[in-house]
């Protein structure tokens, strides 16, 4: 057998309805490997990082994450999403909670760390991600910039072994892309696994070991992020580049 | 003649207080138990299981589908040829019970729906169980929606008790009915039975508006 990645997709397909989501993903991120995803709208990105959780469901082909089999009965998928972060576009902080309890919820409920601890270390994380003066703010509280680190802070709090973002800057007001684009590249420089859905070039240059490019379900293009800014190969990645260029 | 009537209908004064009384326990104790079984049929009805949330969507349309008179009639003459025997008081509190947990059950899944699935999905993403999403991160949010209409149903119910009193029990209907006998005056011994409820259900009431209130400024502050 060959040596299995952190996330293994072997031969993925999807459908919603009729619609063919996935097109035969094969795709294997290594631990500590930094893999951004772009492509046009609609074109799966969501779909095919929300597999990995088990947000969406596949159809044939193997998905393996963290050496288990999703699908496979013998996975305990609740337990396997404990080591597996997830950052939304819309942040969906809990509402009724504040910073600090949207931090703590988790690892106080799954993994039964007590109180005080896990909300020291709530607090820490808090910090981390420039946050120490909105511990006790209610996310309606918030900026957009700042719910988002919150998010990426609640993530972190269940200590996982992979991280997924899914547009994690588009729902953002400019000036706020970049305070959260540093949170991920400290994330990433400590040495996550992570898969990055993000049109953001300076962070995949920055931080990335490689770039997916997907159309229609299906991934066209992967490469290095120099490779693939400077010199795309195909025409739909070509044409992609030069459109989020020109913003 | 009003004056003496008053006076007569004084005299009953402790029979009345025991008819309000029966309401108030009546209502107090369905109230309670329908609350949690409507909860408990909501969460159901929501949950993933087809069979289960087909069974208590049926029995809840059938429910509010039938008049109240009917179905307490059904539990206290038709139960015991069944060989379940019931006292008038036993089957009113369970007519009431199911009665109130249909209505609150309905309310208590437009609160569950109305939580966006996003905040399902971060809480699935971070581990939580299935009755931890509940507890934690959807209930909370649905009682936002849940919370005026229940006070609501609360009122309902108090003077849908009423009903009870077909079946012999003495609440304040009834001891309505029982006055009137006595003192042929049914415009002054049912204002006086009306104004009993009332005065039970005027808090409620205000509570539920207070809760509305609230709840829709609560509303605006959390959207994202
Ligand atoms: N739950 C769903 N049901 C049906 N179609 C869906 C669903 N989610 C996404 N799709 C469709 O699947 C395609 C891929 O969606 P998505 O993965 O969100 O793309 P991307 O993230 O790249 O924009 C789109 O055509 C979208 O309309
Ligand atoms: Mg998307």
């Amino acid at each position: 057998m060959t040596k299995t990645g952190m996330i293994e997709f072997r031969g993925v397909n999807k459908w919603f309805g009729t619609l063919n989501v996935l097109r035969d993903i094969t795709l294997s991120v290594e631990p500590r490997e930094v893999v951004v995803v772009c492509g046009p709208s609609g074109s799966g990105k969501s779909t095919l990082i929300r597999c990995i959780n088990g947000l969406e469901t596949i159809r044939d082909g193997d998905l393996t994450v963290d050496g288990q089999r999703l699908g496979d009965p013998a996975t305990n998928m609740t337990r396997l999403r404990t080591e597996i972060g997830f950052v939304f576009q819309s942040f969906n902080l809990y509402p009724h909670k504040t910073a600090l309890e949207n931090v703590t919820l988790a690892p106080i409920h799954v993994r039964k760390i007590p109180r005080a601890e896990a909300e020291e270390a709530g607090r820490e994380l808090l910090a981390k991600v420039g946050l120490a003066d909105k511990v006790n703010a209610y996310p309606a509280q918030l900026s957009g910039g700042q719910q988002q680190r919150v998010a990426i802070a609640r993530c972190l709090g269940m200590r996982p072994k992979i991280m997924l973002f899914d547009e994690p800057t588009s729902a953002l007001d400019p000036e706020m892309i970049s305070e959260v684009l540093d949170v991920m590249v400290a994330v990433a420089e400590e040495g996550m696994t992570m898969m990055v859905v993000t049109h953001e070039m300076g962070f995949a240059r920055k931080v990335a070991q490689r770039v997916v490019f997907m159309d229609a379900g299906a991934i066209v293009e992967s490469g290095t992020p120099d490779e693939f800014f400077s010199n795309p190969k195909t025409d739909r990645s070509r044409a992609f580049l030069s459109k989020i260029l020109r913003h | 003649m009003i004056w003496q009537q008053l006076q007569s209908i004084a005299g009953s004064y402790p029979l009345a207080l025991r008819g309000l009384g029966m309401t108030v326990v009546l209502s107090l104790i369905s109230l309670v138990l329908g609350t949690l079984l409507g909860f408990g049929l909501g969460i159901l009805r929501t949950g993933g299981n087809r069979l289960i949330s087909g069974a208590i969507g049926a029995w809840v349309d059938l429910i509010r589908g039938t008049p109240f008179l009917v179905q307490i009639f059904l539990i206290f003459f038709i139960l015991p040829e069944l060989g379940i025997e019931l006292d008038a008081f036993t089957a009113g509190i369970i007519a009431l019970t199911n009665l109130a947990a249909c209505f609150i059950c309905e309310i208590v899944v437009a609160g569950i729906r109305s939580v966006p699935t996003g905040q399902v999905e971060a809480a699935l993403a971070s581990g939580l169980s299935r009755w931890q999403r509940m507890r934690q991160v959807v209930l909370p949010q649905a009682m936002r929606i849940v919370l005026p209409p229940l006070v609501g149903q609360y009122v309902l119910l108090i003077k849908d008790s009423s009903v009870v009193s077909a079946i012999g029990l003495t609440d304040l209907t009834r001891v309505g009915w029982l006055v009137v006998q006595r003192v042929p005056n049914g415009l002054l011994v049912f204002f006086l039975v009306g104004l009993g409820y009332f005065i039970v259900c005027y808090p409620l009431i205000m509570l539920a508006r207070r809760l509305e209130q609230r709840m829709g400024a609560a509303h605006g502050e959390v959207q994202l």
